[in-house]
């Protein structure tokens, strides 16, 4: 009955994906919205990076949703992940070189990180690619030195108060009588470090979210018994 | 700008912040989750008057739509986002080992189902569906048994696989019209979207977002994991979540998609959904499996509601949502001292004849026995079907009609061992006191309602019929133009 139902799912799928390529006008595919967004984004938000206008000012919301499933994913790994015995063997001290090559590439790391992450309103990166980045910085000691460990609870406080920072920018500018999640603070000259308002003070709080969300997993993923 | 907003903000700022609350003060953690729901509560009743004179859209940020993302808000949304805040307080979930998890779960669920109501954008939605689902594995694999784990696995299996369909939906329509707008969509559906394109993108959303709405033949999931999750959790993803699921299939419909093969689709999914739902109850051995494909049958009812062309199928659709989000908690909350083999709750109602007394009453409800609300639901849905005169709306009758007797058979089999001369062997465990409660405060809710069907009934006729219309929707949105051109 299953392989029976499974059949006719992918014989229905494959039918309507050919009748769909039969019919669709590829040469003729209707892009309005970024042209229009090329034409306004500079002067509405300020930034040079008009992606960056798209993820934190016109689609801030999906942002702050895409980041919340980040939250709860790592959540939901905290508590599904990382319990192990007592007397579990874990994974034995890497070498000398990969050693020194973490304690070398922290610092590296580090900056490459927050480069990237100041500079998202600027240049491609932002928030998401410099998170990820910082994440490595802090999971790769824990590579080396498999028996060392991340405070958990330092890390979900971290997330906590970046994700909060988000929403409270928001809230704020609900203060000053506009909308929620509208930017504030002076756009500045544009391509400037110092510009588009509040997009990069967001950026950083998702940046710092992201961060510590995923070292928090991977720590939690290493934290999982070793295999004989 | 408007306090809306803060129904959706207000929580998931909470679940942020409840790990470092929780540092200061233990008993502010437990407390402020169920105060900012009560708030936001508040806040939505608070607008729902003024929604009745005009709907109200809000654009995210500022921005203009069909740039920036519209929230829309009508007494129809407003009613399911205060049904997600309003049941997520009543269900809140109780948990010795994981409370402070379990209630940030609660808040993000909450936040996010109101958001989902009240979004008035298509990828919106889908980031908002999707925040649901993975909290929703959460609040399931939260029980910390094996059992959880693994119907949550299929679950999300299940899940993603919806999830891609949706998507693509989403991409086809996005590709014939250049937007994601629903108001514009509106505008843009008539010319391009009502042709095979059209239908294709429909049938993948329906089946992506049937997921949840425990749609025939995307519903392998329910069963497993009401009987494995909690039962407040179970309460809350049969009563309110499979709803909201619905109310977005239901806008689609409305606004974009006016195919005639779209309807035709939903009544035979809908059918057997019933069918299989209502057989699979029948066979069950089990108070939440039966629970649990009984939801599968009632929402193949709701699927069979929404094939009726016009206002009428709506209406009939949104009777039966409001009477089962009232029911189902319900019988839920009473299921959780009663799990396990229906054998052994003989002679169950004379430790708890309270409980008992309800679950008769539900039980009629459900098997649409008049005049309780139930039967008028079903009413609805069953009267315009009769006037279409057309062979597959009769046999939608008369599959309903079959599904009302096995329903019959097999409740009153559960009710039949509940009042048992011979009690079982084990002694029967007395439900706690807030489980209890609930379930009567939802129960009699609904009893109630039979003392003012014709108000309510009116009321449900103005929701539906504002939710029906389209040209306030696209006015109130009022979406500005986009110069059409290619990519140079």
């Amino acid at each position: 009955m299953r392989r029976f139902t499974a059949a006719l799912f992918l014989l229905g799928l494959g039918v309507m994906i050919a009748a769909i390529y039969q019919h669709m006008d590829f040469s003729n595919t209707a892009v309005n919205a970024g042209q229009a967004i090329n034409a306004v984004a500079a002067e509405e938000t300020g930034a040079a990076n008009f992606v960056t206008s798209v993820v934190l000012a016109y689609r801030g919301i999906d942002t702050l949703l895409e980041l919340t499933i980040l939250f709860t994913a790592a959540m939901i790994g905290g508590m599904v992940l990382g319990r192990r015995r007592v007397d579990a063997p874990r994974d034995p001290d890497a070498g000398f070189i990969l050693r020194t090559g973490a304690d070398l590439l922290f610092p590296l790391l580090l900056v490459v990180g927050l480069y990237i992450i100041l500079h998202g309103h600027l240049t491609p990166g932002g928030g998401f690619q410099g998170g990820v980045i910082l994440a490595s910085a802090f999971f790769l000691p824990l590579l080396a030195r498999p028996g060392s460990s991340i405070n958990q609870d330092v890390i979900s406080i971290v997330e906590g108060l970046a994700g909060a920072t988000f929403i409270i920018i928001g809230l704020l500018a609900m203060f000053d009588g506009k909308e929620f999640l509208t930017p504030l603070l002076d756009k500045g000259e544009l391509g400037a470090l110092i510009s588009a308002g509040t997009l990069p003070i967001l950026y950083l709080a998702v940046g710092i979210k992201v961060g510590s969300e995923l070292a928090g997993l991977l720590a939690h993923l290493a934290e999982a018994e070793a295999l004989d | 700008m408007n306090l809306l907003v803060l129904m959706i903000a207000l929580p998931l700022l909470t679940a942020f912040l409840l790990s470092s609350i929780n540092r200061i003060s233990t008993l502010a953690a437990r407390w402020i989750g169920p105060l900012v729901l009560l708030a936001t509560a508040v806040i939505g009743l608070s607008v729902w008057p003024q929604l009745g004179a005009a709907p109200l859209a809000l654009q995210w940020g500022g921005f203009q739509a069909p740039l920036g993302i519209t929230l829309y808000a009508d007494q129809f949304a407003l009613l399911f986002a205060l049904a997600m805040t309003i049941g997520t307080l009543l269900l809140w979930p109780r948990s010795a080992e994981n409370q402070l998890r379990s209630s940030s779960l609660a808040l993000l669920l909450a936040g996010t189902g109101s958001g989902l109501a009240l979004s008035g954008d298509l990828f919106n939605i889908y980031v908002f569906y999707e925040l649901m689902t993975v909290v929703s594995y959460g609040l399931i694999a939260g029980r910390g048994t094996s059992g959880s784990f693994a119907s949550t696995l299929r679950y999300l299996v299940i899940s993603g696989f919806g999830a891609a369909l949706a998507l693509a939906g989403i991409a086809l329509v996005y590709q014939a019209t250049g937007t994601l707008n629903l108001a514009q969509l509106a505008q843009l559906a008539p010319e391009k979207l009502n042709n095979l394109q059209g239908f294709a993108a429909f049938v993948l959303m329906l089946i992506g977002f049937g997921v949840k709405a425990e749609l025939f033949p995307v519903n392998m999931w329910v069963p497993e994991v009401y009987a494995t999750a909690s039962s407040r959790v179970s309460a809350l993803l049969a009563g309110v979540v499979s709803k909201l699921a619905l109310l977005i299939i239901m806008r689609l419909l409305i606004l974009v998609f006016h195919q005639p093969e779209a309807l035709t689709v939903l009544l035979v999914l809908g059918i057997l959904g019933v069918a299989s739902g209502e057989l699979a109850a029948w066979r069950a051995r089990d108070l939440n499996r039966m629970l649990a494909f009984s939801s599968i049958g009632q929402l193949g009812v709701m699927f069979i509601a929404l094939s009726i062309p016009g206002n009428a199928g709506i209406f009939a659709a949104l009777a039966v949502m409001v009477h089962h989000l009232f029911l189902k908690p319900s019988m839920f909350l009473l299921a959780e001292r009663w799990g396990g083999s229906i054998e052994k709750l003989a002679g169950a109602a004379r430790t708890s004849p309270i409980a008992a007394a309800l679950f008769v009453l539900l039980a009629l409800s459900l098997i649409g026995v008049p005049p309780l609300p139930g039967f008028w639901a079903k009413l609805l849905v069953i009267m315009p079907m009769l006037a279409l005169d057309q062979p597959l709306y009769y046999l939608a009758v008369f599959v309903m009609l079959a599904a009302a007797s096995l329903e019959a058979n097999y409740l009153f089999r559960v009710v039949m061992k509940l009042y048992d001369k011979q009690p079982a062997a084990t002694s029967h465990k007395v439900h706690a006191t807030a489980d209890l409660a609930t379930a009567l405060f939802l129960g009699g809710g609904l009893i109630a309602a039979v003392f003012m069907l014709v108000p309510l009934a009116d009321r449900l006729d103005s929701i539906a019929a504002q939710a029906t219309d389209v040209s306030t929707y696209i006015q109130t949105v009022a979406p500005q133009q986009l110069q059409s051109g290619r990519v140079q």
